[in-house]
């Protein structure tokens, strides 16, 4: 599900999530499922960082080559 | 026949004898020890060496077939460090000129002629009037626009395509190029060759410009290196400004030295003191483009994109501290609320059961009270009557029936006699 969602809005869930644990909404049976869905959110999150790195990482030495060309 | 009043005993010259005489005489008066000033406009300018420049009084119509006329000449020695001296000044003698040359009487002979050999020219005089000449070309120029009209011309934000005029081979044109293909940049030059000094030079100027302007190129760069003022008079030409005033391409001048200043680099959008500034200044341009549109575009591209990642990187790692302090205080929040509740309930329970049994003893003392077997101890009895029912009232029994008495150690049976109601 997380991977149709973009950043912003898995962000939001995941901090919707987030804020039900501190504002102590979170019964111990729906504990597990949201534990549950924020780590898928987090891991989804992290998958797409990852690759906007690597990317960015094969693009960055030819932008650099812009960068530092004067 | 010879008049009267004349003498006819004087000496008979020969021609070569008089012209002898006249010239004893000439030189005498106005010779080389005793220079004298003339004045005059010059009608020819003729030069193969030697210069030949006939002077007429100024103002003086030439078909005026009676005006006086001197035939001047300077003879290729003296005339060659004089004409220095006058390019130097940014002079050159032209006709219409008015001049005034210090010089001195030649007769020559074989042609009956007297002439004037020139040995000084009044060159503050001539640089008055070549400056009156110029400020007043110049203030025409303003006043048509002329001045104005190319600096009205956009120049391109990245002008590549530059179109010169200049003549190749020359330092200038070395220097100009020179910044231009160092610069690193792809510069596409397009080039006019001209003359840059000298009478031919403005034609060819205005018709380089006109080419380019119509070839289309970005900027149309006017390049000459230094020289004499002579040498840089062709750039005051009023055809070469009017060239520039007209041309819908920015045109830019590198003309000269520092402190010259034609009118064409007036005229120009954009003026550079020498060939090699303006060859730096368009590379400026280009590179000025470049830093502000790419180079610093790219290295915020790269500090955004750092934050950005970094941003994200730090945010997902809080979130998941978050999440995972979250769910521990949640679980730990509720083990102790079990653990309360459950202490409560065990509290609870002991306390109920303390009642209970405290209850229990209780009830077991009030109970063991009304125990029968002790009031019976104590002399009570329980009468029942024949259907077995404890009789309570004198209703249960009747007279003469039979009833069983219980004690505390058994029982007997008794008969009802007689029933005494209480009064």
């Amino acid at each position: 599900m997380t991977k149709n969602m973009d950043w912003n809005e898995a962000a939001t869930e995941l901090n919707a999530i987030v804020e039900s644990f501190d504002e102590g909404e979170v019964s111990v049976d729906d504990l597990f499922v949201k534990l549950e869905r924020a780590t898928a959110i987090i891991e989804s999150l992290e998958a797409r960082l990852d690759a906007t790195k690597a990317k960015v990482e094969e693009l960055a030495p030819r932008i650099a080559q812009v960068a530092n060309d004067e | 026949m010879v008049p009267d009043e004349i003498s006819t005993d004087t000496h008979i010259h020969e021609v070569g004898e008089f012209y002898e005489l006249l010239t004893a005489q000439l030189e005498s008066a106005y010779g080389k020890r005793n220079p004298q000033w003339v004045r005059g406009e010059i009608a020819k300018v003729y030069e193969k060496g030697h210069v030949y420049i006939d002077l007429v009084d100024a103002g003086s119509s030439p078909s005026d077939a009676r005006r006086p006329m001197l035939g001047t000449h300077c003879w290729q020695g003296p005339w060659g460090s004089l004409k220095r001296k006058l390019s130097e000044d940014g002079i050159t003698l032209k006709e219409g000129m008015v001049v005034n040359f210090l010089g001195y009487v030649d007769v020559y002979a074989p042609q009956g002629k007297i002439g004037f050999t020139i040995m000084q020219v009044d060159v503050e005089g001539l640089l008055g009037d070549a400056a009156k000449r110029r400020a007043d070309l110049i203030k025409k120029l303003h006043a048509e626009g002329v001045v104005d009209a190319n600096k009205q011309t956009v120049v391109p934000p990245v002008p590549l395509r530059v179109g010169l005029v200049a003549s190749p081979g020359t330092e200038g044109y070395s220097d100009f190029t020179g910044q231009l293909l160092n610069s690193g940049y792809g510069f596409e030059i397009t080039l006019v060759k001209t003359a840059v000094q000298g009478d031919t030079a403005p034609p060819q100027i205005v018709s380089a410009i006109q080419a380019l302007d119509a070839h289309g190129v970005d900027i149309i760069c006017l390049v000459r290196g230094g020289g004499s003022k002579g040498d840089l008079s062709c750039f005051d030409d009023e055809r070469i400004a009017r060239a520039i005033g007209a041309s819908s391409t920015p045109v830019f001048t590198g003309i000269g030295h520092t402190g010259d200043e034609s009118i064409a680099d007036i005229v120009a959008h954009t003026r550079a003191i020498t060939p090699t500034k303006l060859g730096e200044e368009i590379a400026a341009l280009v590179s000025g483009w470049h830093q502000r549109r790419v180079i610093i575009p790219a290295q915020r591209i790269m500090v955004g994109t750092a934050e950005v990642l970094d941003e994200a990187t730090e945010y997902l790692a809080e979130r998941r501290r978050t999440m995972i302090f979250a769910v521990r205080d949640r679980l730990r929040a509720e083990r102790r609320h079990l653990g309360s509740v459950r202490q409560q309930l065990l509290m609870q329970s002991r306390h109920f059961m303390t009642s209970a049994s405290q209850l229990i003893v209780s009830t077991k003392q009030l109970l063991s009270a009304y125990d029968p077997k002790k009031r019976m101890a104590q002399g009570w009895s329980v009468t029942t009557n024949a259907s077995g029912q404890v009789v309570k009232s004198l209703s249960d029994v009747a007279v003469g029936e039979n009833v069983r008495v219980l004690v505390s150690d058994g029982s007997f049976e008794s008969t009802v006699n007689k029933k005494d109601g209480n009064s």
